[in-house]
């Protein structure tokens, strides 16, 4: 029975360094002067630093870039919390015409791979003179986070019994103000869990945001740690300090909130 | 008991935003594939399936092809072998359980990009991590034979415990009473989950296979930072080829085509499972 | 009942609105501003970055009423090159003088995206460039751009250890050959010989000068003729130096610049194919290999001339720029004599004015300066072409094919004679 536990635990052990080595060596190369980067063993730094964090922050835009992020994955999650969540209401408890079928639609997009709709977005949203402007990227992410959305919060209005909004009817509600005054209240873990998803998917996409901006006016943050201004060489150091503050954000997130994120991987996927 | 007021109105916003930004695009890269279209000199004219038919001659097509589909094969047996063992491994109660799963969520949550960067300082052959701890000197990302490895090694870092944390909610759902009363039955472990716990996680399995096929068949971030598709493009996959023909060259027409035939492939992947996961559950 | 519905149609159709007032708000931001206000894009500028705020603020001084805005492209010009190609795609007057590859000139010219500057420079100071700068700017005889700073390929070597075992530095590339072999034997731990193989633009710079060298060419009368026998010849020669005479380290496949200058700067190698810049941080204080380190042109085959990519920067004003006189201004400024001077003296770019490398401060302190001359005088433009980017694409994984041996040199440069031809067929 020790025998087991101790196995057991080692497994454990084995499994959190697998899941979280890469990120400590990213931050302790994050620490390390550049003359040392080049140096392998040591380990560990002689003279940590932190250099690299305030490079990024005084010889590069970093603090707008992840301002430009915040934005875009906030005003995201917001758009497609409220468009999703009425259309998720919708299917769940109202009369819909064609309702297998749009479910299937829905179902079919969130298929679709981004790489077949990022030129033609590309030629509207130059078109529209959205280019490299929040609006392009909030735009594109609302639409293609909102099958998750509807998918998730659609089995949370599930959930709520159907006599609760009949009743809110009988008591003179239109369906929109039920919808907002009884379900939505009701709906709120499954709004909560959806918003995390949504913005981690904003806050890392990568693709559309390559493409639709080029300045620090819009650019987020994986473009710009993709895309790492240096001279015939790649910035280690400052790259490592950017992956770090940028993950820090996520990492508070998951601790958090694991629950819900499992709730909402899960409600995405197993229950449908 | 089904409600009686309509929900038209309420489902109209979304289905107007998925028409505009995904079906429109689909359908407009379809017509652009037909086109001789290169955007910055102004050339654009119609040559019909022109384009289709230098894709089938173009040698660059079926090697991007093929490493997407050695990226998907490989990457995703992996993901299922090691995240269904992370998730047997963790279905059973013990102290710091939140944070352990806590702590399998990370990779997930990290942006791809920053797992990519992360990855290819390791994968360094003089400074990396992954050489110094091997004692090896792996030219990883240099070397054409370790090169869509080192991909999928990464691949499967990042988006294990996405499967393992599916895998774990399926498990769940299996009443414990059945292994039990298999074990009573004189039942090993192994023989337990062979013939108890794996026949009732199929259709989860499915499910997991599902997302995790299309995703990496779709795989454009994480490579096209970790790479860039070399070293001899033996790491370019559909997407990274379509991306550069479209973004790095302006070349509408072609890049269109190779987009369309992505579509198709993702297409014929979902068919093909769905076929699978409605034959499971009859 | 219908208050649900017109909740989200004023939502929806508020959307626009507020898109288009954020676009405005934006746009009056900028025309506010009495000064003139110009955007400087350029790939990161070497060494501390104040030495060049410096200039700017110079020539702000010089010219009262404009400010420049200095900004920074990503590392890679492949990169940098997407960038332009997808603002000026769509018109983008974000920016008014932009630095260029030598190689992006012909497309952007063709595209319509660079002001017509031949007015800037009459046909007197055109002479007073290297010929291979002023040919790269130059589109169906119009100049449309100024060559700021040039660069070449060279070869470095170790003084200190070739005189050591008795050699000199090699005319030929057999001769480099077995001068490495010699030397790394008696030498262990050492590098024969590095240069740049990942597949990137360098990679191309590097084969050129093998097949230049070879009398080879890419492109000629605007055909492709490169899968020609001298070129196979100096391709299958590359590959045999990793693996038949292996005085190139597998590493070399995905490497580029700094970390071949890394290995060399430690005094791991003992020879290495760079750009110049290199030097002066070799004969920095602190440097292991200070004072070891001599340059030559690079080797050519046996009876063949001697050729190294022309590399370097311009600078052009972009056609959509608001600004264009004083973009004008910005780009004289930078490229006259006494800015690319201090700039040679600060950071170590290399003049594209021919009379600079008879200065008497810069030969003073950089004497190795004046060899550069001759090199850059014969340096050699890769393919002038429109297409040139698509051709680059279809080259870089191909050369690299062949370097890893997953194509034989004939497999490789077949495939791609076949797919520029096919790319260059769209006009005809």
């Amino acid at each position: 029975m020790l025998k087991k536990r101790i196995l057991f635990s080692l497994l454990l052990l084995v499994m959190t360094a697998y899941c979280l080595g890469p990120l400590l060596w990213q931050f302790i190369t994050s620490i390390k002067p550049t003359v040392e980067l080049t140096k392998l063993p040591p380990l560990l730094p002689d003279r940590p630093t932190i250099g690299h964090y305030i490079s990024i922050f005084t010889g590069h835009p970093f603090l707008r870039i992840m301002g430009n992020s915040m934005a875009v994955a906030s005003l995201t999650t917001l758009l497609s919390i409220v468009i999703g969540s009425l259309a998720a209401f919708g299917l769940a408890k109202l009369r819909v015409r064609y309702k297998a079928i749009i479910l299937l639609f829905i179902l079919s997009v969130s298929m679709f791979p981004p790489i077949a709709t990022v030129s033609p977005l590309y030629l509207i949203i130059r078109a529209l003179g959205l280019r490299d402007t929040w609006w392009a990227l909030i735009i594109t992410y609302t639409t293609f986070s909102l099958p998750l959305s509807i998918w998730i919060l659609t089995s949370f209005f599930r959930e709520v019994p159907d006599e609760i909004y009949l009743a809110a009817r009988v008591d003179g509600c239109s369906p929109f103000q039920a919808f907002y005054k009884i379900m939505l209240p009701l709906a709120a873990p499954g709004l909560f869990t959806t918003a995390i998803l949504v913005f981690i998917f904003s806050w890392n996409e990568f693709l559309f945001a390559l493409t639709f901006t080029s300045t620090a006016s819009a650019r987020t943050i994986p473009v710009a740690i993709a895309l790492f201004p240096g001279l015939h060489e790649i910035p280690w150091g400052d790259i490592a300090a950017a992956s770090v503050v940028v993950t820090i954000p996520l990492v508070i997130l998951v601790f958090a909130f694991q629950k819900r994120i499992i709730e909402g991987l899960t409600a995405g996927a197993v229950k449908g | 008991m089904t409600n009686r007021d309509s929900g038209q109105r309420f489902v109209t916003p979304a289905l107007l935003l998925l028409a505009l930004v995904t079906v429109y695009p689909v359908l407009s890269v379809l017509y652009l594939s037909l086109h001789r279209k290169l955007l910055i000199f102004d050339i654009s004219r119609f040559v019909g399936l022109e384009n289709y038919l230098f894709l089938v001659r173009d040698d660059r097509f079926w090697n991007a092809l093929g490493n997407t589909a050695y990226f998907t094969l490989f990457s995703v047996v992996l993901e299922l072998v090691l995240g269904l063992s992370i998730a047997m491994l963790l279905h059973r109660e013990f102290r710091f359980k939140g944070f352990v799963r806590a702590v399998v969520l990370i990779p997930w949550a990290i942006p791809t990009v920053v797992s990519a960067k992360m990855w290819e300082w390791m994968y360094n052959t003089d400074f990396g991590i992954l050489n110094y701890l091997l004692g090896a000197e792996v030219n990883w990302l240099g070397s054409p034979l370790w090169a869509l490895n080192a991909a999928v090694f990464m691949d499967v870092w990042k988006t294990t415990p996405f499967v393992a944390i599916l895998l774990m909610a399926g498990l769940q759902v299996i009443p414990r009473e059945l292994s039990q009363a298999a074990r009573i039955d004189g039942a090993g472990s192994w023989d337990v989950f062979r013939k108890v716990t794996l026949p009732l996680l199929k259709p989860v399995i499915l499910v997991v296979l599902i997302f995790r096929t299309l995703d990496a068949f779709r795989v454009f971030d994480s490579v096209y930072v970790l790479t860039g598709g070399g070293p001899a493009n033996t790491t370019e996959t559909l997407s990274i080829y379509a991306y550069k023909v479209l973004f790095q060259t302006l070349q509408f027409g072609y890049g269109s085509t190779l987009s369309v035939v992505v579509f198709l492939c993702v297409g014929m992947i979902s068919v093909v499972y769905i076929k699978l996961l409605s034959k499971g559950t009859k | 009942m219908a208050r649900g519905a017109i909740g989200t149609g004023v939502f929806l159709l508020l959307l626009p609105l507020l898109i288009l007032g954020c676009a405005q708000g934006e746009k009056q931001d900028t025309g506010a501003s009495e000064r003139v206000r110009l955007v400087f894009k350029h790939g990161r500028i070497a060494g501390d970055p104040r030495l060049f705020h410096q200039l700017l603020r110079d020539f702000e001084q010089q010219n009262p009423g404009i400010t420049v805005v200095d900004e920074t492209l990503p590392s890679s010009t492949d990169e940098q090159h997407q960038f332009y190609i997808i603002n000026l795609e769509g018109s983008s007057a974000d920016f008014d003088v932009l630095s260029m590859d030598v190689i992006w000139i012909p497309e952007f010219a063709r595209a319509g995206w660079l002001r017509d500057i031949s007015h800037l420079m009459p046909l007197q100071e055109r002479g007073k460039f290297f010929p291979g700068p002023m040919q790269a700017v130059t589109y169906r005889d119009r100049v449309y751009a100024i060559p700021w700073y040039t660069d070449a390929g060279v070869l470095f070597y170790r003084k200190d250890i070739l005189k050591k075992h008795g050699f000199s530095p090699p005319k030929t590339w057999q001769e480099l050959v077995a001068t490495a072999r010699a030397v790394i034997d008696k030498e262990p731990g050492l590098y024969g010989f590095i240069w740049q193989g990942k597949q990137y633009e360098g990679l191309i710079c590097n084969v050129l000068e093998y097949f230049w060298s070879n009398g080879g060419e890419v492109l000629k009368n605007e055909l492709p003729v490169i899968n020609s026998p001298e070129n196979i010849e100096a391709l299958r020669f590359m590959r045999d130096l990793l693996v038949t005479y292996s005085i190139t380290p597998p590493l070399v496949t995905t490497a580029i610049e700094e970390p071949t200058r890394h290995i060399f700067g430690n005094g791991r190698a003992l020879f290495m194919r760079n750009w110049p810049y290199a030097w002066n941080i070799f004969e920095q204080e602190g440097s292991p290999v200070r004072g070891r380190v001599g340059v030559a042109p690079l080797p050519s085959f046996p009876g063949k001339t001697s050729a190294s990519t022309l590399g370097g920067w311009q600078l052009g004003v972009n056609r959509y720029s608001r600004n264009p006189e004083a973009a004008e201004k910005l780009i004289l400024f930078l490229t006259s004599p006494t800015v690319q001077k201090t700039l040679a003296r600060t950071i170590g770019y290399k003049p594209t004015r021919t009379s600079l490398y008879r200065d008497q401060d810069l030969v003073r302190e950089q004497p190795f300066i004046t060899g550069l001359h001759d090199i850059f005088m014969q340096a050699r433009p890769r393919p002038v072409s429109p297409y040139y980017m698509m051709i680059t694409q279809v080259m870089q994984p191909e050369f690299s094919a062949a370097l890893a041996g997953i194509k034989t040199p004939e497999e490789a440069l077949n495939a791609a004679q076949k797919q520029i031809e096919h790319i260059l067929g769209v006009e005809r």
